[in-house]
């Protein structure tokens, strides 16, 4: 049994058939993490301005821009081990860097709340022990965390829900489309319009009070009936939720305390972007746009990946596993052009393709072990499934510090 | 004229909304090739109610031009197999829709990733290639 990083959710339950040191076949994942053991088909070559040269040249290149720099950006993160990830910040601070994650324009405010202890929360396990309300908000996780509806919410026996779904689990899915995860949340589907999200929560406030709701009554008084009677529910907040009420997230805080019974638990895609969070906020308070100075460290939003962009505030950016040309807005992207781009990953992305300098990674619990945190903040152990000559992300951290 | 030339001709612009999801099978494909025809596929391609394609006399299989403030794309029109109200339109998020977002954040570092205005109209023109949409960062590449 190995583990599976094709997302946050870290299955540890997959069975891989290895012949001739190849990955034959997969059991147990889902088509995601399965696409994740199957690899990508264009593997990243170490070069130098488009030339190619040996890893060790790469690294060397690499090393020199980024002891040039002034204000260099050190990004990524969210697909690398917590070893990796630990190196990173460690090489931050000794550049006086700033550093972000991609949990920067995700979920990163959300977790943010969590580790303040801001919401309750909860491990996936007691969801699936004791969860007996699912609430899906701007969450697709049938598409985005595959297996979470059959390993630890909807689906599942669970020790005091024996009956599972049919008898012991209402599921109920708040989004602006009938995404996979509605179909499933059968007549508890509640449809919102794009931005709705601060009305419904204001609507399903005034419910729970007893009031009557502003937007439609009667579903939001039956909703408010469903959320009370929770023995122990669970709110799966997805990105869809985030993004709407990103400029007022203390309404939901507000929501949450309404509901004494229920856990918050922040959907998160890449598989290790909660480690990233939880790592840097153990070193300076912040999960992520931080600026190191000496042994000080400042948190602000112009430290964001997009605010740098658009200030044009970084003079080189390390990137690692992550692809900004493919996640981020165009229109933020034209200061690449004028920067040094150092690109860290298995496979060719687009952002590989405008790099000064790529150097290529071993894909994480495929070629090289580490460690990770599981989407509910449990640390799962990763497996070297087969060998290889690649360097881990980890180990060219290690090499970068090493050679400064 | 043929039936054909005379819908391009006569086709106007529509103000349109789009919102953006995520679909496992794009996802498995990204991993496998990003450059690759399968995701290119299921990336660039708009979702829209029957009801909204009738308004705006399009069907399944147009090619429709998307263009805004922040950039301009040419996708596939398919049918939404989803009981939809009709008002938005969906893409799965990718490079493409990516290419429509605004960079303006307030300050906060958030894109609106998920709330896009555009102008849609059909075109003869190709789909766009993943290549096109790294912009002015292709001739670093």
């Amino acid at each position: 049994m190995v583990t599976c990083t094709g997302c946050a959710l870290l299955c540890e339950d997959i069975d891989v058939v290895v012949e001739n040191n190849r990955i034959k076949e997969t059991r147990n994942a889902c088509r995601r993490g399965a696409a994740r053991f199957r690899g990508c088909v264009n593997r990243l070559a170490p070069s130098v301005d488009k030339k190619p040269v040996d890893t060790d040249a790469a690294i060397k290149r690499a090393v020199e821009i980024i002891k040039n720099a002034k204000s260099p950006m050190l990004f990524g993160w969210s697909n690398s081990t917590s070893e990796a990830q630990a190196k990173g910040i460690q090489l931050a601070k000794r550049l006086n860097a700033a550093i972000d994650d991609t949990s920067s324009f995700c979920q990163g405010i959300l977790i943010e709340k969590v580790l303040q202890k801001k919401f309750r929360t909860c491990s996936l396990e007691d969801i699936r022990d004791r969860a007996d309300v699912l609430v899906y908000w701007g969450s697709d996780a049938q598409d985005s965390e595959p297996r979470h509806l059959s390993r630890f919410s909807y689906f599942p026996r669970g020790e005091f829900r024996q009956r599972g779904y049919e008898e012991d689990r209402i599921a109920v899915a708040i989004d602006v489309r009938e995404s996979n995860t509605a179909k499933i949340c059968k007549g508890h589907f509640y449809r919102i319009p794009p931005k709705g999200d601060r009305e419904f929560i204001l609507a399903l406030l005034d419910a729970l009070s007893g009031k009557v709701p502003a937007y439609d009554a009667k579903r939001m008084l039956e909703l408010a009936g469903i959320l009370k009677k929770a023995e122990f529910g669970s709110i799966f907040a997805g990105i869809g939720l985030t993004y709407s009420i990103k400029d007022e997230l203390d309404i939901f805080v507000s929501l949450a305390d309404k509901l004494p019974n229920f856990h918050i638990m922040p959907m998160v895609g890449h598989y290790n972007m909660r480690g990233f969070n939880e790592a840097l906020f153990k070193e300076t308070g912040f999960v992520n746009r931080t600026r190191f100075n000496g042994s000080s460290a400042a948190h602000d939003n112009r430290y964001s990946i997009v605010e740098s962009l658009r200030q044009k505030s970084m003079d080189a950016l390390l990137v690692v596993g992550s692809d900004p040309l493919s996640s981020l807005p165009r229109s933020v992207l034209a200061h690449l052009a004028n920067i040094p781009v150092i690109c860290i990953d298995p496979c060719v992305t687009l952002t590989s393709r405008i790099a000064s300098v790529t150097i290529p990674a071993a894909v994480s619990g495929v070629e090289t072990g580490g460690s990770a945190v599981r989407m509910d903040g449990r640390v799962i152990e990763l497996s070297k499934v087969v060998e290889n000559n690649y360097l881990s992300d980890a180990g060219i951290l290690t090499r970068l510090t090493e050679e400064l | 004229m043929g039936m054909e030339l005379s819908r391009f001709l006569k086709s106007p612009e529509y103000d349109i909304k789009i919102t953006t999801y995520r679909d496992i099978f794009q996802i498995e494909a990204l991993e496998q090739n990003r450059f690759g025809e399968e995701y290119r596929k299921l990336s660039a391609a708009i979702m829209m109610s029957k009801e909204d394609m009738k308004k705006m006399g399009f069907k399944q299989g147009d090619k429709v031009k998307l263009i805004n403030d922040y950039g301009s794309i040419v996708v596939e029109l398919r049918e939404t197999k989803r009981n939809e109200p009709g008002g938005v339109a969906f893409m799965v998020n990718s490079p493409w829709s990516n290419s429509l977002v605004s960079g303006e954040t307030g300050g906060k570092g958030i894109p609106e990733f998920k709330n896009i205005t555009a102008r849609i109209s059909l075109t003869k023109d190709n789909v766009t290639p993943i290549e096109s949409l790294m912009g002015i960062l292709m001739k670093h590449a």
